[in-house]
């Protein structure tokens, strides 16, 4: 009984990673940016649905556009004033200045925020579905549903309209992409801020399960990488399927073989991956291909 | 011409006689501590305890041997929370100022390089700011800590539990797998099957973890009396909230680290009610004390000269510096380290921080860890019993 209680655990983790690794694994699917500040952007919705608690009572669901729309705008700026000024540079750079990024907000959170542990709890915290043996938080099954939701929105957007099929088609090949009318460039901010807005909403839902400061943002990036290996780089069904099983080996590694080997298996399982299939399980050869 | 230099000789000379007796009535201290860096915050409150120290003595004229009293000095060096530059700085109190009473840093890092030095130069160190059990286990001499050391956290509140009714008899422990909680928490096991209760899990996880349900699931499916997390504040946090909700209800929840500090309530709200944490020292002690006359006292002295009520890293600095204090006094010299460290060892006597007496090895015997418990919001002291504010309330209800 206590195995099904741990794989259910394990999905529902999985379908928060799903949202922080669908954001992350589009940028880099797409403008090849290996984004190491998503964690701290995501902990910018985490803090701005703290915010919106504490001081006007907001409830944390409803919170979830307020984390969004600044977060979008936050990153659309942020990819098209200063990140496309280098995106045509060795991958380095990138790396370099993603990660100064994430310095940088991550001071700018301590500043204001401290670094002390935060917690949004509303009421029914702590009330759960209960079914025999197997305890369901409620909010866990909420956040769990809401991630799901957004991540076939998103799967929506890419299919069925026009800019969706505009960033697929860049991601494909650019040039072509640039003959029949595509901005990159715009292109580029637009990915990075669904990207940005995304992470927001997942911090505000991250904040509902579990507790948080500004050091977490490293860990937060290294989930969200892990999940874009292993789903394969750009595609949200992905990003679905590497979060759900990033979240079932963690449980389940963790009840099996014990909680301090978790990270080491979950990192040999996406070693493993990029050994066998190193464009992820559900990655197509395009996607992770270099375009520069 | 001539007047001018015979003023300026005389002035000199003046000059030269009242440093000499200066230096002759003052006892100069050391210490290597952190004002800056990650641990300024502890840092400057052990500080706040050597000063708040340093001017009581000096109001009651000095430290007294024989029949002289000696002024109080300390001469202080900011570590930047830096264990390595606090190794160097000790060697520069010795060395170049001439220092060989050196009050202690805070951290167990920063105790464990300079206590080489102060060993190596034949100086004296006693510290109020560390507690690992590695501090005395390198054979030292010169090393008296005053803090219960890691594998001792537990031992009180699994005593305080045992007579509880109705009776637990299994402890869950759960612990982060660094050094110091991996410590707490074999010591916590030893304690628990000293008294008599069955240990019925007993695992690690890694240190800053986020998520800790299978844990929480796995405890659960165990069904302990008593929950006991050796970790930091973070995991506290995480372990009670999954706790709740994962329906996890043990009759009690303690914690090694976590509910002694401010934020563990800031941050868990209600959730916080009723769990038990282990305290170093807490202001409703009641000890008598040789300089401030009682824990009490100390606390009145510390708001009045602070304006915050002092915390175990202000009272362990300060205790430190007593215990110094009262050892240099029974030594009658503050010069031979060798009479002075004797004293030390056969130290026995109640201060502010506790009835304080040092093994063989310098670390500090029978101590005991008070017990504090979330009531309404507030740590209230529930153990020992006669320092205690409140009843220890027991079992704990279940989450809401």
């Amino acid at each position: 009984m206590i195995i099904l209680q741990v794989l259910l655990n394990g999905i529902l983790l999985g379908g928060f990673y799903a949202l922080i690794g669908v954001g992350f694994s589009l940028v880099w699917g797409v403008t090849n940016i290996i984004n190491l500040a998503h964690g701290a952007i995501a902990l910018l919705g985490a803090y701005i649905t703290l915010f919106l608690f504490q001081y006007y009572g907001v409830d944390p669901f409803l919170s979830l556009p307020f984390s969004f729309i600044p977060l979008f705008i936050f990153g659309y700026i942020l990819q098209r004033y200063l990140l496309n000024l280098v995106v045509k540079a060795q991958i380095f750079m990138l790396l370099i200045l993603t990660f100064g990024i994430e310095i940088f907000l991550v001071n700018f959170m301590t500043t204001f925020f401290s670094a002390d542990f935060r917690s949004v709890t509303p009421d029914y915290a702590g009330e759960s579905l209960i079914i025999g043996d197997i305890v369901i938080p409620y909010i866990r099954l909420a956040v769990f549903a809401i991630c799901i939701l957004i991540t076939l929105l998103l799967s929506l957007f890419l299919n069925k309209t026009w800019t969706g099929k505009a960033i697929k088609a860049t991601s494909l090949d650019i040039d072509a992409a640039m003959m029949v009318g595509i901005n990159p460039a715009k292109i580029f901010a637009i990915t990075f801020a669904i990207a940005s807005g995304l992470a927001g909403v997942a911090g505000s839902l991250f904040s509902l399960t579990q507790a948080f400061s500004p050091s977490m943002a490293g860990s937060l990036t290294l989930r969200a990488f892990i999940v874009s290996i292993l789903g394969g780089l750009g595609r949200v069904e992905g990003a679905l399927l590497g979060g759900i099983i990033l979240g079932i080996v963690e449980t389940l590694s963790s009840y099996i073989i014990g909680e301090s080997y978790k990270n080491a298996i979950t990192l040999a399982i996406m070693v493993l991956v990029l050994v066998i299939k190193p464009t992820g399980i559900l990655g197509k050869k395009y996607f992770a291909e270099v375009k520069h | 011409m001539k007047r001018l230099s015979f003023m300026m000789g005389v002035f000199l000379l003046s000059f030269f006689l009242i440093s000499v007796s200066f230096a002759a009535d003052v006892i100069k201290f050391g210490a290597a501590i952190s004002l800056t860096g990650k641990l300024a915050k502890e840092g400057n409150l052990v500080k706040n305890g050597y000063e708040l120290w340093k001017e009581t003595v000096n109001k009651k004229g000095g430290i007294k041997i024989g029949n002289r009293y000696y002024k109080v000095e300390i001469k202080y060096y900011d570590d930047e929370s830096d264990p390595n530059r606090a190794a160097k700085l000790v060697e520069k109190l010795i060395t170049e100022d001439g220092i060989k009473l050196i009050l202690g840093p805070y951290g167990s890092e920063s105790v464990f390089s300079t206590s080489a030095i102060t060993e190596k130069y034949g100086a004296l160190m006693v510290q109020g700011g560390a507690g690992a059990d590695k501090l005395y286990t390198r054979g030292f001499k010169n090393l008296f800590g005053i803090y219960t050391v890691a594998t001792e956290y537990m031992d009180d509140t699994l005593k305080m539990l045992r007579n509880k009714t109705p009776k637990p008899n299994t402890v869950a422990i759960v612990y982060s797998n660094d050094l110091f909680s991996t410590q707490v928490a074999q010591g916590a096991r030893a304690s628990a099957q000293k008294y008599g209760y069955k240990v019925v899990y007993y695992k690690d996880y890694p240190k800053g973890t986020q998520d800790l349900s299978t844990v929480i699931v796995e405890i659960k499916a165990k069904n302990p009396d008593i929950l006991i997390g050796c970790g930091h504040f973070q995991d506290t946090v995480v372990i009670v909230k999954q706790s709740k909700d994962y329906k996890l209800n043990p009759k009690a929840i303690a914690f090694s680290v976590g509910p002694t500090l401010p934020d563990f309530v800031t941050a868990l709200k209600g959730d916080a009610e009723y769990i038990f944490g282990s305290a170093q020292w807490t202001p409703t002690l009641k000890y008598k004390d040789p300089v401030f006359g009682s824990n009490e006292n100390f606390v009145k002295a510390f708001k009045a000269k602070f304006g915050v009520e002092p915390n175990y890293h202000a009272a362990g600095g300060a205790a430190a510096a007593v215990i110094f204090q009262r050892a240099i006094e029974k030594a009658g010299t503050f010069t031979d380290i060798n009479k002075i460290r004797q004293a030390l060892a056969s130290f026995n006597e109640e201060t502010l921080f506790g009835k304080i007496r040092f093994d063989a090895t310098g670390k500090v015997v029978d101590k005991g860890m008070p017990v504090i418990q979330i009531q309404r919001g507030q740590q209230k002291t529930v153990y020992p019993e006669n320092a205690a504010e409140a009843k220890p309330v027991y079992p704990k209800p279940a989450w809401r």
